[in-house]
């Protein structure tokens, strides 16, 4: 049993509109392995932005946290003041936007923009920095490092830029990068390279990696374990092929069959989920996809089920799925 | 197939945007410059068929929507619609992508879905038409309650669905799809997708639909064509483009996207970047990032070849691209 | 975190008309107390006149009243609350009717400019092109002149041309047309803009496509949607333009001494402020601070309420 290097217990956020405070995470938990990638997946409205923000204290007013212990290494990251938590931002977790264009200062050479993170982190001395960033710009794959050194954002191509973005996340040796859609914004065949990259990199430096998606294909192909979230909770954490082959919550099948792929069987499938995700301050009593699933019974309907281990995954559902003996 | 008298026929079409001179060019009366978005495409569509377009950001897909639904005109070539025995053109319809802009937010959900009725007279008397609208609205899974409300409070799959409902009212025979589900959650897309496969069948609509997801197209189109820098590279049945693709660039997008089989993590990046579509290579365009580009490539065009099955291609050479094919041919499409 | 917000949020309840008054009023107290100064205003400026002699008229003044401070000074007279000026006019009625005329020349002047730059910022921002810089570069030139010069210039060629043999109709009329025409550039351009980002919307494309003619797409689906910010405009205008009134009636150039506005009151007491007679200006100073700071207010506020990016999607 290894101790994790991320470990979120009951993380709750709430959102205050009108003076009504309402529960955008409910009592989230789940934790990071050294050098593992965890996937947080689920649909726009889940959560999984706001777990990401929340972890290194960037959540964005009315949004709050208001319960739960985050610890990195061991240590509460939710009780360090706001100075502190500045040094763990960026130092000891690093953070890959989805938008490249709009997280990186478009008035800045990125090559500046490099050496600074580096110098607020590791404090290395002028020239030792800026071979440290023309290091990252050959890394992360850009030719001509000294050329791109001295240019700007928006001379950029989108996967270029991404790759900068990257490069900022990793350059101060974090022990964990949180990537919130890192590929979303790209075009499929930027998007590989982009992935590819990034699993590069995390072969190299041996990071742990949260890596927040709504695309199943990308979670298949990067994540060690997965999470699933669903209108503010944890659904289901299963390693990644398990999760694929025998998922144990119904609204993990019914994301996997509702995704258009090509099958196995040399079928396209697509399986809908009848409704959509209950909106902030709707979410219905008892577990949140009740209205929505084919095997609810009554308890689905007044009682939220809690999140129970069972092997290596964990779901919180009543009627689980039965394995397939495979 | 190829009996049928087509339905629309794009012959050589090209979109220039020009781009705004300055003084001294103008004064000196130099070419006028600009980007080429769509570049000397010709294209078929029967009746009752749904072509799909795909391609990346800038390969000018959008633009050929636009062009066929008459909001542009092209620069070259011609699109021509086959007329109706009395002379007319058929009635065009579209949906858009953004559900949030292509509804405009200070109508009804009534006045939205009445207004190609009323412009095209298609019912009388204000019963009549607000009895089409509610039908229309049950056809696309809504209440008839919610035609007094207005797109504000929807969410954004069901902003498509009173979307489609638009496009049907003005009884179109040509129905244009623009990323229709692009902007949409899995599990939403996955109802839109199967609401449009049973209005496809049900009421047997031409139409075009332009994506970038491949197996979207998969799912919904007859014949896919396959762009890349404003050309059209590839076209072809969806099942023969999946199972033989004879441009290496099909190839490569199929591979790219990452699909669910967690027993093989191997990624597959196209090389290289998507070069600016102002400035597209030389000779093929593709062949800055084909694994297997030649000399030739770089100077020539390639011709447009065609298949024994219908379809086309532009490359130079006659590749034989299905034995890397690790996806079998699409046999049957399951839906709930 | 954008997602967050956008989420359809549940069922809102639909509120009644008087319970959206009053989170209206909870949520905004100090818009709302202008809103009750703008309406109270209204009220002495428009219905005073039904039950008071016009001090103006011949049969209003009388000079042996002239003079007298305000009710509550030593020689002050409760028949005139406010006191009188130098004709004896009760200042508390001919204030009304002061305000009375500078309403409405500040609304007719609003309503000329907003008719006059909405069509040509509409026609600018949905033909474009060379239209659309001939009529920017027109509003570029307009605007390198401050406004109420050129409501000066626009004022003095009108009366040029209609000779000095003129009545106090065609006076106001010059007046509101001067101000109106100084005004045309701030709507013209806030619609043009506006309109220049709805016409390229898709719904637009939608009705295109479904067959709608160009003025009929722009008469249902963007003259709506464009509508909201230029109203605002229009609102903190209203206080612009009557103050413009007022001075131009001030530097005598407006409207005719004869005829009560604020300006021509202000004008007509700064003579005696050196005197000792201080209330003979300062009432209309204050009565057209009092509106004009009220009417800028609620304009914010306006504008807060139909800022495009707090305009939610939600």
């Amino acid at each position: 049993m290894t101790t994790p290097l991320l470990d979120v217990r009951d993380l709750t956020v709430t959102i205050n509109r009108d003076g009504r405070p309402i529960t955008a995470l409910d009592k989230v938990s789940f934790s990071v392995n050294p050098g593992e990638v965890l996937g947080v997946v689920g649909e726009s409205g889940a959560g999984k932005s706001i777990t990401g923000a929340a972890i290194i204290d960037l959540l964005v007013p009315p949004l709050k946290r208001t319960g739960g212990t985050i610890s990195l290494n061991g240590d509460r990251l939710d009780q360090l003041s706001p100075k502190e938590m500045r040094r763990v931002r960026g130092g000891k977790i690093g953070f890959i936007f989805q938008d490249p264009m709009t997280s990186l200062n478009p008035v800045i050479t990125i090559g500046r923009q490099l050496c600074d993170a580096i110098e607020t982190h590791l404090r290395l001395g002028g020239n030792e920095t800026k071979r440290r960033a023309l290091d990252w710009i050959a890394r992360v794959g850009l030719p001509n490092p000294d050329v791109q050194f001295k240019r700007y954002p928006h001379q950029l191509s989108g996967g270029m830029r991404q790759r900068i973005v990257i490069a900022l996340a990793l350059c101060a040796n974090p022990s964990l990068v949180i990537a919130d859609e890192p590929t979303t914004a790209l075009d499929v065949s930027v998007q590989a390279h982009i992935l590819q990259l990034m699993r590069d990199l995390h072969r190299e430096s041996e990071v742990s990696m949260m890596l927040i998606t709504h695309d199943l294909g990308v979670i298949a192909k990067m994540a060690d374990r997965v999470a699933v979230l669903y209108a503010g909770r944890v659904a289901e954490i299963s390693p990644v092929a398990e999760l694929f082959a025998n998922p144990s919550h119904p609204y993990t099948r019914g994301l996997i069959r509702a995704t258009p792929m090509p099958t196995a069987d040399g079928g396209v499938q697509l399986d809908q989920i009848p409704g959509a995700m209950p909106g902030l301050g709707a979410v219905p009593p008892g577990c949140a996809f009740n209205p929505r699933c084919s095997r609810a019974q009554s308890d689905c309907r007044s009682v939220v089920p809690p999140l129970v281990t069972q092997e290596s995954s964990a779901f919180s559902c009543f009627h689980p799925l039965e394995r397939d003996v495979a | 197939m190829t009996s049928q008298t087509p339905f629309l026929v794009l012959d050589h079409v090209s979109k220039v945007y020009r781009r705004n001179q300055s003084l001294i060019e103008r004064i000196r009366k130099m070419e006028e410059g600009g980007t080429k978005a769509v570049s000397d495409v010709s294209l078929v569509i029967s009746e009752g068929e749904t072509v799909g377009l795909v391609g990346e950001s800038g390969c000018g897909k959008s633009t050929l929507a636009r062009l066929v639904s008459g909001l542009m005109a092209p620069t070259q070539g011609d699109i021509v619609f086959r007329k109706d025995p009395a002379g007319k053109t058929p009635r065009l319809q579209m949906i858009f992508q953004d559900p949030y802009s292509s509804l405009n937010g200070r109508w009804t959900i009534e006045d939205i879905i009445a207004e190609p009725i009323k412009v095209h007279r298609l019912r009388r008397g204000r019963a009549a038409i607000r009895a089409r609208v509610e039908e229309l609205l049950v056809q696309v899974g809504l209440s008839p309650t919610d035609a007094e409300k207005y797109p504000q409070e929807f969410s954004g799959g069901q902003r498509q669905r009173i979307s489609i409902a638009r496009a049907l009212a003005g009884e179109p025979q040509f129905l244009i799809l623009d990323e229709p589900t692009s902007a949409l959650d899995v599990s939403v897309q996955a109802q839109i997708l199967n609401l449009l496969r049973d209005l496809q069948k049900n009421l047997g609509l031409t139409s075009l639909f332009i994506t970038h997801n491949l197996s979207v197209v998969r799912i919904m189109a007859d014949r896919i064509g396959v762009m890349y820098l404003g050309e059209l590279v590839e076209e072809a049945s969806a099942e023969q483009l999946f199972r033989k693709p004879k441009h290496p660039y099909t190839r490569l997008l199929i591979d790219a996207a990452p699909n669910m089989d967690t027993s093989d993590r191997s990624l597959h990046p196209i090389a290289g970047e998507l070069p600016n579509p102002a400035f597209p290579p030389a000779g093929c365009r593709f062949h800055t990032r084909c694994p297997f580009a030649q000399d030739v490539c770089r100077t020539a065009a390639p011709p447009r070849k065609a298949t024994p099955e219908g379809g086309m291609f532009r490359c130079h050479f006659d590749l034989d691209l299905s034995k890397e094919v690790k996806t079998p041919p699409l046999a049957k499409v399951k839906t709930a | 975190m954008t997602s967050v917000v956008n989420t359809p949020s549940a069922v809102r309840p639909r509120r009644s008309r008087l319970s959206k008054l009053f989170h209206a009023v909870c949520y905004a107290p100090g818009a709302t107390v202008c809103a009750i100064v703008i309406l109270l205003m209204f009220v002495y400026a428009f219905v005073t006149p039904l039950f008071s002699q016009n001090p103006f008229e011949f049969a209003g003044m009388s000079v042996l009243d002239s003079f007298i401070p305000p009710m509550w000074m030593e020689e002050g007279m409760s028949d005139f609350p406010l006191g009188t000026d130098d004709q004896g006019r009760n200042l508390l009625t001919a204030m009304a009717y002061g305000m009375r005329t500078s309403i409405v020349v500040g609304i007719l002047s609003v309503v000329i400019g907003l008719v006059l730059g909405g069509g040509l910022g509409l026609i600018a921002g949905f033909v474009g092109g060379k239209v659309d810089a001939f009529i920017m570069r027109v509003a570029d030139v307009q605007l390198a002149y401050p406004a109420l010069l050129l409501a000066m210039i626009i004022d003095g060629a009108a009366r040029a041309a209609l000779g000095a043999e003129r009545n106090v109709t065609t006076a106001i009329t010059i007046v509101v047309l001067s101000i109106g025409i100084a005004f045309w550039v701030q709507y013209a351009r806030t619609i043009r803009s506006s309109v220049m980002i709805e016409r390229d919307q898709d719904y637009v494309s939608a009705a295109r496509i479904t067959g709608r003619s160009n003025l009929s797409i722009i008469a249902l689906h963007i003259l709506p949607n464009v509508m909201a910010p230029v109203l605002v405009i229009a609102t903190i205008n209203l206080g612009i333009a009557i103050i413009t009134e007022a001075t131009l009636s001030f530097l005598g150039i407006g409207i005719p001494v004869t005829t009560p506005s604020l300006g021509t009151l202000i004008r007509n007491g700064n003579n005696f402020l050196q005197s000792g007679e201080w209330w003979i200006s300062v009432w209309p100073c204050l009565v057209l601070v009092l509106f004009v700071v009220s009417v800028n207010i609620l304009g914010d506020h306006l504008r807060d309420v139909y800022n495009p990016r707090l305009r939610g999607r939600s």
